[in-house]
């Protein structure tokens, strides 16, 4: 598959508006800080966009806003022209940390998000299965988070997350922790996933070829107020492998860590 | 298999240089019999208390308080510690209380419970119940404040209702926590089971440790402190055990 069938079906839903949302924090001090300074952003529905740049530079906080997790100080976000005012479990998150419930097993995980719906019990276990053999976890349905590999914990979490369909998928550097080969295999099984449910992604990290390998469009933030400070397109198709990536490829990574070490860009 | 193994032979070796220690000790004549009693004689009292039918009734009647206060004290506490943690306005108008209760020792209860409930269980009930609840409130009471936001946010944004975040990631999130505090109330609930009985029972591994004063039998006295050793201690393996299997993930 290529990023042109997504082009086309960009009518669906999942479209976010963010509209000079603006996120501060209160600091000890009397001080607020301002984690997020007015951003205007619309993402297309069923894209893949990345938020890159330094701790520091907003890109979890705006990540969290469209979540709901965050409240904001100015402006709004509208998911499909209703505003986001909480959480929403049409949006789902795959957390940076392992969100997954030790107490389940990866069927239990999975199955802990089909709860709400009013559907029989069979019809949710066939669902939670057929979402653990999506990530390759079959066989393993019955075995512990605490016993499953770093990679394979984060495809519970994504099993868990896709299996209600969401409209929007938050990512807050959830292969941050894994090492580089077990990266690469993740970075293939969320894109075919997301090809399957095609919902709206949002990434954030601060890998610069996770980026461009996963993204339509990579948001390059910068600190001191957190700010998107450029936009790149990425219009190569997928599957983009690492070892055979063409001169536009580093031209695009070339560009962005330009940006991202011009002084005041990055924080460390 | 063989680390259990290598425990057993452990407390083997541990157990016999104790009674070869105080064997020696107790035959020295450094100090009268009467006051420090040999293995052998221990031994030949817990026979006759065990002929007199008191060894066993006395455990019965202990390990049955313990049980019941534990009980109560451990529901309420689990309780109470869950709603202290959770709801702010509980936190509030609890809080405060259960901290200044804190400092009062079971033993100092024990005239109290007297006067309200005589002699009876009642009073036992309610001084071990007392013990055990503070110990498992504070215990639930922290790690029930204490859940990962990640947890509570993946719960919320999974599309789960209040019910089911208390249920289903509240309490087992909380869950090794509050083990530690059901071992911790298992173990005083026998200290204060045997605070209680030494004033005002007339049965009990306490009360007969105290009746054993009067006629200056430090065997018999013996018995009881070694009777309470070997269950505190089977009490706290078999707690283990369970707890092991209960909150699996945290050995994991």
């Amino acid at each position: 598959m290529s990023a042109a069938i997504h082009a086309n079906d960009m009518s669906g839903v999942g479209r976010i508006h963010i509209k000079n949302a603006a996120v501060s924090f209160n600091a000890p001090g009397r001080r607020t800080i301002e984690a997020l300074a007015p951003t205007e952003l619309v993402i297309d529905s069923g894209s893949f966009i990345s938020l890159i740049g330094p701790s520091g530079c907003g890109k979890s906080t705006l990540l969290n806003a469209v979540g709901g997790f965050v409240p904001l100080s100015a402006g709004s976000i509208e998911l499909d022209d209703e505003p986001v005012t909480g959480i929403n479990p049409d949006v789902g998150v795959v957390f940076q940390q392992y969100a997954l419930f030790p107490w389940f097993t990866a069927l239990g995980n999975v199955m802990f998000a089909l709860k709400r719906f009013k559907i029989s019990k069979e019809e949710r276990l066939s669902r939670a299965y057929a979402a653990l053999k999506e990530v390759g976890l079959d066989g393993r349905e019955s075995t512990y988070p605490g016993q499953l590999s770093g990679g394979m914990r984060q495809r519970v979490a994504l099993a868990r997350t896709f299996v209600t369909s969401p409209k929007v998928l938050l990512m807050d550097e959830p292969f941050g922790a894994l090492d580089a080969q077990t990266r690469v295999v993740m970075h293939d099984i969320l894109l075919r996933v997301w090809e399957a449910h095609k919902a709206t992604v949002i990434f954030v990290t601060h890998d610069v070829d996770e980026a461009l390998i996963l993204s339509d469009k990579v948001h390059i933030m910068s600190s001191g107020p957190g700010r998107i400070i450029d936009t790149m397109e990425v219009a190569q198709e997928r599957p983009r492998h690492i070892d055979a990536l063409g001169e536009q490829f580093l031209k695009n990574r070339n560009h962005i860590i330009k940006l991202l070490r011009q002084p005041g860009a990055a924080d460390h | 298999m063989e680390t259990q193994l290598k425990k057993f032979g452990q407390l083997l070796i541990s157990l016999t240089g104790v009674v070869i220690l105080w064997s020696l000790f107790a035959n020295s004549g450094f100090i009268s019999q009467d006051l420090f009693p040999t293995p052998g004689q221990v031994w030949a009292a817990a026979i006759e208390l065990y002929q007199d039918g008191v060894l066993v009734s006395d455990l019965k009647v202990s390990l049955t308080r313990a049980a019941i206060g534990f009980s109560i004290g451990a529901s309420l506490g689990i309780l109470i510690g869950l709603l202290t943690a959770r709801i702010k306005l509980i936190s509030i108008a609890l809080e405060p209380f259960l901290n200044l209760l804190r400092p009062i020792p079971a033993i100092a209860l024990v005239p109290v419970a007297i006067v309200w409930f005589g002699i009876g269980e009642g009073s036992k009930y309610f001084v071990i119940s007392y013990t055990v609840f503070l110990a498992v409130w504070l215990n639930t009471h922290a790690g029930a404040s204490d859940v990962a936001s990640t947890y509570i946010r993946a719960a919320r944004s999974l599309g789960a209702s209040k019910f089911r975040e208390f249920f289903e990631v509240i309490i087992p999130a909380s869950a090794p926590h509050i083990v530690v505090g059901l071992r911790l109330g298992a173990a005083l609930a026998f200290l204060s089971l045997v605070a209680a009985e030494l004033s005002g029972a007339s049965s009990g591994i306490g009360f007969r440790l105290q009746d054993a004063r009067q006629f200056m039998r430090t065997d018999r006295m013996f018995v009881g402190l070694i009777e309470l050793g070997i269950l505190g201690a089977l009490l706290d393996a078999v707690f283990v055990f369970f707890s092991r299997r209960i909150v699996h993930w945290e050995n994991a």
